[in-house]
């Protein structure tokens, strides 16, 4: 796992990415109707974003842990976190996963994981550290917002949640602190494989939302007479 | 002896049997013996809790008791605490106890017993021991479940220092387990074979979410760890302190101490509470606490505050009377009345706190760097005169407020500001001039200085300035000038004027100020004095004066090398003769100039004594800009004439001259000098510093030297910057020069005036060859009428004789003197006597312009030095019989005439028949200058040529004219 201090070149580099693509976005679309394409190009770019911003967050947090959690090799067993959503999945059935189903788990996965970092923000002890992380899950909310515009635009329904299965981030009376640390350290490295995860995600569905070049083409002939 | 050792046997087999019967006695239950033991745990706080009773006990009999209580762990026989619980029992009580392990209760198995006895104070020893309980055992781990591993004790809370003690339960021995603590692999202690113990002594405290402990296995499946909450030791509360602004609520702070450094959660909590009512309140801050008075008039109040948190607990304690902590608040409406240029009444109101309570209010008054204070007692409004103030000022007031019967504190400040009324200008502005005379006219320029805060009295709006004629005492002249002005000009004539300066503000006008401008300016000659300044500024004195004088002003400029002197005067009275200038203005390497005047009963200011001065000298920054010439090979003359010494940064005394040279010696008036770079030089002084001009003498020719000019004054000299090199010329160059450049000018003067003349000088010179045939001689003859005059021909051409020259050696004979000489003539053609036939004249062709003579060989006359030797002239000579006469004449006369000095004279035959007599020819000679001029010759009739003056003479000679006369 790759959770280190982000450096804030970095994200900069990055915003400046995404930033330098945004008035770029529209000419993907060449028809009068733009379609979902911009809309999940949008989405592929903050989910780089938020990848690289999670960098610099979880290297303040896990200072604050303090060791092993702040450890480059520190790889524990995953217990205790069962109720974080799962980004691992095997290759074959990502691959063959359709698109609604594809966003939908994405979605899913991202509403879990923003109310237990809310949970988190409320728990950290400094200022500074409840700045940074209200700061990413404002940015987790417009992620989530942009994957619910997508699915939107292609029609699918949102997710709605179950009643009485609204997630929580309150430990019961035998988890103990150490495990409470576990926990915060496991929804950190989960949610950077989401963000990861997403990237693909969100390229594979980009590529696949692109017409074909020769009906460019020919559309641009079409203009051009 | 054997009587006393039967007796000694009975006593002792008595004593054991007495022990004996004790024992048995002893063996016996105890009625009260503690009964129906019960172990309670409680891992959180790792203690175990006892809990028993004791039966037998009459109905309200009570019983003081010592239970003893034993703990083992991991074993019965393996006891590790001991210890006897002293109370009393009452009938039917049950009785409690607690234990707190430094081993968690979950790494072994501990087990309690416990017996009772009468606690008998006067003989403890002799207590009698009911039985012992049985075992109770404690077993913790059989609930644990089913993990792999397991670290106790979960998540505890100690202070910094404290001593803890870990340990790790596995499940499965043959894991090999390893701890870390922070990061870093601990060593532990088996305890049992699954469970290590770790020993932490004096914890430190590294962060508020805790120390991380941790235990994995190597396989790696299995990760279990604690966090250990380090918590700073709770500091007791300091400075508490209550009081009470209005009567109805209590402030309370206190100081909290450092922090813990405890998440909020585990933070500290402080709660306060009140003896006489017995009200308590948890304080929502960590430094201070409200408390609602109760509305029943209490008075007196006891609290503590008790600062807690898991660990400690600690209180402080504070008793007082409600109205002795009475801190009022600021009054409040704070407003002046009547305020006039020197008075105003100040009113304000305090805050009631109650109707019997009268307050001491302070007022305070700032004004112009004063400040006043007053008390003043106050029930609800509070008034304050205050008097004697300056017009035209800002004054601050604020006033506050206590509780005059038992005071406590002082309430907060409450400020207000007030501005007094403005009167008439106090004191007339201070006034000097400066005077210049511009074609006939004065121009006055008139300066004030502006008038003080306390002597203007208010904002000074215009000066009035009266000019008045005292020559003509009916013209006067009236200007107005605005404020913030302090000076102007005026155009005046050379009469006398008496100017008046008022300054006027919004109330009034100041007194007048008067000066008098004369028509004629007095500006006498006073003679400079020096003066030193220091950092304080120039202390001036000067002499008294013996007439009256109502004062003295001195004056200067602050930047005198300014184009603004910036004019400044300072002005003492008529007792005072010294004072002491300063200024900010004063620079360090500045001369500043200061005219003393005194005023003169009519107020007319006479210049008095000048001084000048630096407040501080500076050596010389700078070197003259020297200049050299008179360049000679022995001296060289310096001069810096440009360079002023009034501008210098201290008085200049006078110059060094630093040469340095080669040879590296020094004449007198110079003496050897080391540099700053170790090179010796010679230093010459000039201690006049007007003298601005230095000969430097006693030099070598076409040598090298280097100069410096540097100024030196009191404080130094000036820098040793670059040297001006110089090299001495050649001794003899400028007399060569002297020589060669008039001669050369003349030969160019003469080249110029041949080239002009070279007609002339051609004639003169080089004549055009005459051509005999075309002679105007021959016309003559041949007007005559001689038929045998004819042109002499070459051939026939015959030398008649040569003279021979002798000259005194050592001596030039001018041609005058060759008359005395007495030639040797070679006669080579026979006399008249021998002659038998006619024969031609002999005549010579010039060779100059006749090569072909030369050539024809027939009558040779070859050009030859006349120091030629003699045989060679044998060859002049063609035919056999000439060449044999001729050398044996010749050979005759050798031996009279010395070698070297002999010439031969070529005398033509026209000179001869010119001058008629050969013996004349020297005394006349054709012309003495650098060039003979071309005497023509031929062949003359001898019938027509003079006869010899003498019978040994021939018709015609030839003379060999001298080495020095030019031939042809």
């Amino acid at each position: 796992m790759d959770l280190r201090a982000g450096d804030s070149w970095g994200m900069l580099a990055c915003l400046c990415t995404v930033l330098w693509h945004l008035p770029a976005v529209p000419a993907l679309n060449r028809t009068g109707d733009p379609g979902p394409g911009p809309s999940i190009q949008k989405t592929y770019d903050l989910t780089r974003y938020l990848e690289h911003q999670l960098r610099s967050l979880a290297g303040t947090y896990l200072n604050y842990l303090g060791p092993p959690f702040n450890e480059p090799d520190f790889n524990p067993p995953r217990l205790g976190a069962e109720t974080l959503p799962r980004a691992t999945v095997n290759l074959d059935v990502w691959r063959s996963l359709n698109d609604k189903l594809r966003l939908t788990q994405n979605y899913e996965a991202y509403s879990h994981l923003l109310c237990y970092l809310r949970g988190l923000n409320r728990q950290a002890a400094t200022a500074e550290l409840r700045r940074s992380l209200a700061h990413f899950c404002t940015s987790l909310q417009g992620l989530l917002g942009s994957i619910a515009g997508v699915m939107a635009a292609l029609g699918y329904p949102l997710p709605q949640p179950l009643p009485g299965t609204e997630p929580t981030w309150a430990p019961g009376p035998a988890h103990s602190d150490f495990l409470q640390k576990m926990d915060d350290f496991w929804l950190l490295k989960e949610l950077q494989t989401w963000l990861w995860r997403s990237a693909k995600d969100f390229n594979r569905l980009k590529k696949k939302m692109q017409p074909p070049a020769a009906a460019v083409t020919l559309h641009l002939e079409a203009r051009g007479f | 002896m054997a009587l006393f050792s039967v007796f000694q046997t009975t006593f002792l087999l008595a004593l054991l049997s007495l022990r004996t019967y004790q024992s048995e006695v002893l063996s016996e239950p105890l009625p009260w013996a503690p009964e129906s033991l019960k172990v309670f745990i409680n891992s959180t706080h790792q203690c175990l809790h006892l809990q028993w009773s004791v039966h037998n006990l009459a109905h309200h009999q009570e019983l003081k008791m010592v239970f003893q209580i034993e703990i083992s762990r991991i074993k019965t026989s393996n006891v590790i605490w001991v210890e006897n619980y002293s109370t009393t029992v009452k009938w039917n009580q049950v009785l409690h106890w607690s234990w707190e392990s430094k081993l968690p209760l979950e790494c072994a198995k501990h087990f309690i017993r416990m017996r009772s006895a009468e606690d008998d104070a006067k003989t403890p020893e002799q207590s009698f021991w009911s039985n012992w309980s049985s075992w109770e055992e404690v077993d913790v781990q059989n609930s644990l479940g089913h993990d792999p591993l397991f670290v106790f004790p979960k998540d505890k809370l100690v202070e910094e220092g404290s001593n803890v003690t870990i340990c790790y339960v596995s499940r499965s021995p043959q894991s090999n387990i390893s701890c870390y603590l922070e990061g870093v692999q601990m060593q532990g202690e088996q305890l049992e074979p699954n469970v290590t113990v770790f020993n932490l002594n004096h914890v430190a405290f590294i962060r508020e979410t805790g120390t991380n402990i941790y235990c994995k296995g190597d396989q790696g499946d299995s990760i279990k760890g604690i966090v250990l909450f380090v918590s700073k030791v709770l500091e007791e509360p300091k400075e508490f302190s209550c009081e009470t602004q209005d009567l109805t609520t209590l402030n309370c702070t206190w100081d909290p101490g450092s922090d813990t450094g405890l998440l909020k959660q585990l933070s500290q909590s402080y709660t306060l509470f009140e003896s006489f009512s017995g009200k308590k309140t948890l304080c929502k801050h960590k430094s201070w606490c409200s408390w609602e008075v109760a509305p029943e008039s209490q008075e007196m109040y006891n609290f503590t505050l008790t600062a807690e948190n898991y660990l400690r607990k600690r209180s402080v304690h504070l008793l007082f009377n409600l109205t002795h902590r009475v801190h009022p608040m600021a009054p409040f409406s704070v407003l002046f009345t009547d305020v006039s240029t020197t008075n105003a009444t100040m009113t304000w109101k305090v805050h009631s706190t109650g109707n019997y309570y009268t307050l001491l209010c302070q007022v305070k008054l700032y004004g112009e760097g004063e400040v006043t204070q007053h008390n003043v007692s106050v029930e609800v409004d509070g008034e304050q005169l205050f008097s004697g103030l300056e017009p035209d000022t800002e004054y601050r007031a604020q006033v506050r407020c206590a509780n005059a019967n038992h005071f406590w504190k002082w309430s907060e400040w409450t400020h207000q500001n007030f501005t007094t009324a403005e009167a008439a200008p106090s004191e007339a502005p201070d006034v000097w001039r400066n005077v210049k005379s511009v074609q006939g006219h004065s121009v006055v320029t008139l300066f004030w200085k502006p008038l003080s805060k306390l002597q203007a009295n208010g904002k000074i709006l215009f000066y009035n300035i009266v000019i008045e004629n005292l020559d003509r005492s009916s013209s006067s002249k009236f200007l107005s000038i605005p404020a913030p002005a302090n000076g102007t000009e005026l155009n005046l004539d050379q009469c006398s004027y008496q100017i008046h300066v008022t300054a006027h503000n919004s109330v009034g006008t100041s007194p007048a100020s008067v000066i008098i401008v004369s028509g004629d300016p007095g500006n006498k000659e006073v003679e400079e004095e020096r003066v030193k300044g220091t950092e304080d500024g120039f202390s001036l004195s000067w002499k008294p004066q013996p007439g009256n004088v109502t004062g003295y002003i001195v004056e200067w400029c602050d930047r005198p090398r300014g184009p603004l002197c910036d004019l400044q005067w300072k002005s003492v009275g008529p007792t005072t003769t010294s004072t002491v200038v300063s200024s900010d203005a004063f620079r360090p390497g500045v001369q500043y100039n200061f005219r003393i005047y005194g005023i003169s009963t009519e107020r007319v200011p006479y210049l008095l004594e000048k001084k000048t001065g630096y407040s501080q000298e500076l050596a010389p920054s700078d070197n003259p800009q020297v200049v050299m010439s008179n360049l000679t090979s022995r001296s060289f003359t310096l001069s810096w004439k440009d360079y002023s010494i009034e501008s210098q940064p201290s008085f200049i005394q006078g110059y060094h001259v630093y040469l340095k040279s080669k040879a590296g010696q020094c004449h007198s008036g110079s003496e050897k000098a080391v540099l700053s770079d170790d090179a010796v030089c010679c230093k010459y002084k000039i201690d006049n510093p007007k003298q601005k001009t230095f000969v430097v003498e006693n030099l070598q020719p076409e040598s090298f030297y280097e100069f410096l000019v540097t100024p030196y004054s009191s404080v130094g000299e000036g820098p040793h910057g670059a040297f001006t090199k110089v090299t001495t010329p050649d001794e003899y160059s400028p007399i060569l020069i002297r020589v060669i450049l008039p001669m050369v000018f003349c030969i160019l003067l003469i080249m110029i005036i041949c080239y002009l003349k070279s007609q002339w000088m051609k004639e003169k010179c080089y004549p055009d060859i005459p051509d005999p045939y075309k002679s105007s001689v021959l016309s003559l003859i041949k007007s005559k009428e001689n038929p045998r005059l004819t042109i002499m021909n070459i051939k026939d051409c015959v030398p008649d004789s040569i003279e021979v020259l002798n000259k005194q050696e050592g001596t030039r004979k001018s041609l005058t003197e060759t008359e005395s000489s007495k030639p040797t003539y070679l006669y080579l053609l026979p006399t008249e006597e021998s002659y038998s036939g006619p024969g031609p004249c002999i005549c010579f062709e010039n060779f100059t312009y006749n090569q072909a003579a030369s050539d024809s060989a027939s009558c040779g006359h070859v050009p030859v030095a006349p120091k030629a030797p003699p045989s060679q002239l044998a060859l002049l000579t063609s035919p056999e019989n000439l060449l044999k006469a001729l050398e044996e004449n010749y050979m005759n006369s050798l031996g009279e005439i010395p070698a070297g000095e002999t010439s031969l004279n070529y005398v033509s035959q026209l000179a001869s028949a010119m001058t008629g007599d050969k013996f004349s020819l020297p005394t006349n000679p054709p012309e003495p200058a650098l060039c003979s001029e071309y005497k023509m010759q031929m062949a003359i009739p001898l019938g027509l040529a003079s006869p010899p003056s003498s019978g040994s003479s021939s018709l015609s000679s030839f003379t060999l004219l001298d080495e020095g006369e030019h031939y042809h």
